[in-house]
């Protein structure tokens, strides 16, 4: 479309009623990103021009108001990415008491066949090498991060931090590494001291900072075996403002002694989730499997912002696919990662209260899907994300879509697990063990014969033991996890 | 309010499994209308001249799977073959003849059970591989073999007893 007039607003990826601070933000993200000083790529110097012209227009009120009044209707659909939403109910129901809807949101590439070439990587792995790692998995975790240095392409950036009550650079983040000397100093690490979390995110952050650059995927790999004490706010804290730097945090727990709440909320505050390691013989599979797929990466992050609806609560938010994982529902909700041919599949559970019922139709919802994309320049445009549901007198006749039946009868074994935690938790052993034995027929009607079998010994175990097995809680808990995956494989193919 | 079937635990409108026993609401709605439930069964089982046909308006009956227990009449019309089974969370696909609101479950009906067709004048039953066993006549049949059947054959699905009854014989 050459005769088209370019959109100042979609230039500098923002809204049209955006207010000046956003506009000022996006101008300074994309600047930075191409600034001619740093950019040798044809054609960038072109755009960083472009966004100044646009900048320079819509950062001036009258300028924009002339500039507003010569431009054609506002296109809703964004070119770049796509997005599609079902829901559990085609209407919500006059009711006096609250109500339950499911929502499935799929965001993914617009066009599939688009075959962006594959960002490069500027990863960070974080390794614990407290003494509990001697041995077997210090060994793995070695061997595989040699193994990954060795593979690595020439554009890549690969950086090893190893903590234990302090932390140490290994292989620092540069690119053109002397590869042999870098082994070297990973096969010389040793097992020894306590694990200290905080020291190793902090340093390794640090290290990724070195590199750090939009159009790469920056993403830290933390692996540990135990349990950090005392600095799991502090730790929350960093993968916060690393989330603000778009870097993005996967955390692999090795064995049954790391604590993986907080695994899964450090990681999660980056849209990112806890992997589950179960013998150090697949600490290579996992952490290449993990490569390949970051290596696959579309867009590296989508965020959704959005305002409060008064009586309408998002009850639990779910990620199931590219990577299954909780995610936590205040605004903004850093939803994860887009794969090249993987879509990200999120669930939300709606709690609608019967205040909420005015009306004929009911707003769930009102934000906008932000997505930032590695390998294109220009910043993408937002999307209005309004999710709106009729109300009725009396509830649909409707079969739920299959696609959100298929994803909550998955869930609904994660959750199952969930409540029998939680009911640990809270000393009622007599109650998780029942959640448990239920969990159990379920997994066993869906022909999951030997998780069901675990769930049943865990059951017993709770009601004599008053506890978990060692590993028990881990297996089920990831094993569910897992299950929504493989639900949604099959479903694709 | 949806009060689950199984356990009895009082959920939320909307929700679609119990959070108590994880049992599915899917396709509540219909069965809450059919009532499902012991005492309604009985009621039901007292007036075995249902009229099958009325139920399939346009539709040739040309035969009905009479459940012994429960005494409801399953009519087979419209076309000439059904897969018998039972939904199940995990699986949105659905058989024509579904037993999970007879109670298949409990009875040990798999998904895909088994299927009856009608060929020319012939009525055959092929069981699909189920857990439990399809039984013709006190006789469990091998998975995926065809047996050709008759009026007044009787028929299991795991616990699941049926007799089978043909028009025009």
């Amino acid at each position: 479309m050459p005769s088209r007039k370019p959109d100042y607003y979609e230039i500098l990826g923002v809204f049209r009623d955006a207010p000046l601070e956003d506009i000022k933000r996006a101008y300074l993200d994309s600047a930075q990103r191409l600034h001619p000083d740093k950019n040798v790529a044809a054609g960038e110097t072109e755009l960083f021009l472009e966004i100044q012209l646009a900048y320079e227009v819509l950062s001036n009120p009258k300028r924009r108001n002339l500039y507003d009044a010569t431009l054609p209707a506002e296109i809703e659909e964004s070119s770049v990415i796509k997005h599609e939403v079902s829901f559990s109910r085609t209407n919500l129901v006059q009711l006096n008491e609250p109500q339950l809807v499911y929502a499935l949101l799929e965001v993914g590439p617009r066009d599939q066949k688009e075959k962006l070439s594959s960002a490069p990587l500027n990863i960070c792995l974080i390794l614990d090498r407290s003494t509990s790692m001697q041995g077997d998995k210090l060994d793995f975790v070695k061997a595989t991060a040699i193994h990954l240095l060795r593979n690595l392409r020439p554009e890549d950036v690969l950086s090893v931090v190893a903590f234990s009550d302090h932390a140490e650079v290994i292989v620092p983040a540069a690119l053109n590494l002397e590869k042999k000397k870098h082994e070297g100093s990973i096969q010389m690490m040793q097992a020894s001291g306590a694990t200290e979390i905080y020291k190793g995110l902090r340093a390794g952050i640090k290290e990724i900072r070195r590199t750090l650059d939009p159009s790469r995927v920056n993403h830290i790999i933390l692996l540990t075996d135990g349990q950090t004490y005392g600095d799991e706010k502090a730790c929350l804290k960093l993968a916060e403002d690393a989330a603000a730097q778009h870097i993005g945090i996967t955390a692999m727990g090795i064995g049954h002694e790391w604590n993986d709440v907080f695994l899964d909320a450090l990681a999660g505050k980056t849209g990112g989730s806890s992997a589950y390691i179960s013998k150090p013989s697949d600490i290579e599979r996992l952490l290449t499997d993990k490569f390949k797929a970051l290596a696959r990466s579309f867009a590296d992050e989508v965020l959704l912002e959005y305002k409060r609806q008064e009586h309408i609560r998002i009850n639990y938010g779910f990620r199931l696919q590219p990577e299954g994982g909780f995610i936590e529902v205040e605004s903004p909700i850093h939803l994860g990662p887009i794969l090249q041919g993987t879509a990200l599949h999120i669930l939300f559970e709606f709690l609608v209260s019967p205040q909420a019922l005015d009306g004929d139709v009911l707003k769930l919802l009102d934000g906008s899907l932000k997505t930032s994309i590695m390998a294109r320049p220009r910043p993408v445009p937002p999307i209005r994300l309004k999710l709106t549901l009729g109300i009725k007198q009396n509830p649909s006749e409707e079969e739920p879509p299959s696609r959100i039946l298929n994803a909550l009868s998955h869930l609904n074994l994660y959750r199952m697990q969930e409540r029998a935690q939680a009911a640990v938790e809270a000393d009622q052993f007599d109650v998780a063990a029942r959640y448990l034995q239920n969990l159990a027929t379920h997994l066993l009607s869906q022909g999951e014969l030997s998780l069901s079998k675990t769930a049943l010994f865990e059951a017993k175990h709770l009601e004599t033991k008053h506890t978990w097995s060692l590993a028990g809680h881990k297996d089920i808990k990831y094993s569910t996890r897992a299950l929504l995956l493989s639900g949604d494989k099959e479903k694709a193919e | 309010m949806i009060v689950c079937s199984n356990c009895q635990h009082d959920n939320l409108t909307g929700a679609m499994f119990c959070a108590e026993c994880g049992a599915s609401f899917a396709g509540v709605h219909s069965l809450i209308k059919q009532s499902l439930g012991p005492e309604k069964y009985q009621s039901v089982s007292k007036k075995p001249s249902d009229d099958p046909s009325q139920k399939f308006r346009g539709g040739e009956t040309w035969g009905s799977l009479h459940l012994v227990d429960t005494g409801q009449i399953l009519p087979l019309s419209q076309r000439n073959e059904f897969t018998m089974g039972r939904t199940s969370e995990s699986h949105p696909s659905r058989p024509d003849i579904d037993f999970s609101p007879y109670q298949g479950y409990d009875a040990g009906v798999s998904r895909m059970h088994a299927v009856i067709k009608r060929d020319g004048d012939r009525i055959i039953l092929m069981d699909l591989g189920s857990s439990n066993g399809t039984y013709w006549n006190g006789t469990r049949l091998s998975p995926n073999v065809e047996q050709i059947i008759h009026h007044r054959d009787m028929v299991a699905l795991g616990k699941m007893k049926i007799q089978i009854m043909i028009e025009n014989y």
